[in-house]
């Protein structure tokens, strides 16, 4: 009988023990402070040239008078989810006077021709979101998808100016100048 | 011995009787019982984080390893503790490690690009599993080991924030918006 009740003394003092423990390991947490994030990456299109003047001698009636130096255009973006595509353009505010001596002689948009990336040379005959009507050429459609929203490309554009269609053979001589204007669209 | 003589005596002996008797009752103390009157104090233990600020904005540049936030947040932590605690941790957390930061679009900023210096040290990512949020979503700020003179105390962290884009090039442009959740624990 006195070792039984030694026994449920010994068991006693055990469960105490244990249960001190047990409330020893208890984490005690503070309540949990918020901090609300906001982080913004600025949606842009951005089009840079390698240089900004090309010169053409020209040789009256020849289909090939090619410019001094090619130039090429690095469009870099980040766009916001949605945009599908991004267009490169080259055009003129005039399809009729894309170059102009000044004295009324000009040399249209449909003589002027660029040949983007070593392709084929195409003239300025189309009427793009900038400039004149008829006065543009698209150089490049890149589709935007989930991998390249924030990504660039690159155009390099060759010049050549074709004296041999209508009256341009009849060009006189003088110096031309005009402005050709290259510009990127995100859409939509 | 004349009547006048007797009653002098029989009154002088009255008067001493009656002294005798108030000096012996004036003498004994009369006391009581004892009442007990329990007395129970409870200081709980408790623990307490207060934060300077709630939200914090940052301006990212694609693909730049430095974009801090527009302002640094004091975490303030306040415990008073019992005796069994060995230490108390302060936590960073995220729920979920994948999409700390998104644009609720499919775009999102895991934790491992969110990062926070404690006290001007140096900046680390939320890449831990801690007590609190999501796997690999957290950051343990600072550690406080308790000993016998600080079982009642505080400190506080001075965080400031950085998203790291270097290994996000192609994250669209887009508004960015999470929640950083800061917590203490006492173990």
């Amino acid at each position: 009988m006195k070792t039984g009740k030694l026994f449920r003394v010994a068991a006693v003092a055990l469960g105490l023990a244990l249960a001190t423990t047990m409330a020893s390991a208890q984490a005690l947490n503070s309540g949990a402070q918020a901090i609300t994030l906001n982080a913004t990456l600025a949606e842009s299109l951005t089009l840079a040239l390698s240089a900004n003047s090309v010169n053409f001698t020209l040789a009256a009636g020849s289909a090939t008078n090619n410019g001094s130096t090619p130039i090429t255009a690095t469009t870099t973006w980040v766009l916001k989810p949605g945009r599908t595509a991004v267009g490169v353009y080259a055009y003129f505010a005039s399809a009729a006077a894309a170059l102009t001596d000044g004295a009324g002689d000009n040399i249209p948009s449909s003589a002027f021709f660029i040949a983007d990336n070593a392709g084929p040379s195409t003239a300025l005959v189309n009427t793009v979101p900038f400039g004149g009507a008829l006065a543009g050429l698209q150089l490049a459609n890149v589709a935007i998808t989930g991998a390249n929203k924030n990504s660039s490309r690159t155009d390099a554009m060759a010049f050549n100016i074709n004296l041999t269609g209508g009256t341009l053979p009849q060009l006189p001589a003088a110096t031309y100048t005009g402005t050709l204007n290259i510009q990127a669209q995100a859409t939509p | 011995m004349t009547l006048r003589a007797k009653l002098g005596r029989i009154a002088a002996a009255l008067m001493l009787a009656m002294t005798a008797l108030t000096v012996r009752s004036q003498g004994q103390v009369l006391n009581s019982g004892a009442q007990t009157i329990t007395l129970t104090a409870v200081l709980t233990d408790s623990i307490t984080v207060a934060l300077s600020g709630n939200a914090v904005n940052f301006v990212l540049t694609p693909g730049n390893p430095n974009n801090p936030g527009n302002v640094g947040i004091t975490a303030t932590t306040s415990w008073t503790l019992k005796p069994s605690v060995g230490s108390l941790n302060l936590y960073a957390y995220f729920s979920n490690s994948a999409s700390a930061l998104t644009d609720g679009a499919g775009d999102d900023i895991p934790s491992a690009d969110f990062q926070i210096s404690d006290n001007a040290g140096p900046f680390n990512a939320l890449t831990n599993t801690v007590p609190f949020g999501g796997a690999n979503a957290g950051l343990q700020v600072s550690s406080t080991k308790i000993i016998g003179t600080n079982k009642s105390g505080s400190r506080t962290d001075s965080m400031n924030f950085n998203i790291n884009l270097s290994t996000l090039p192609t994250l669209p442009a887009n508004t960015y918006t999470g929640t950083l959740t800061i917590q203490a624990q006492a173990l």
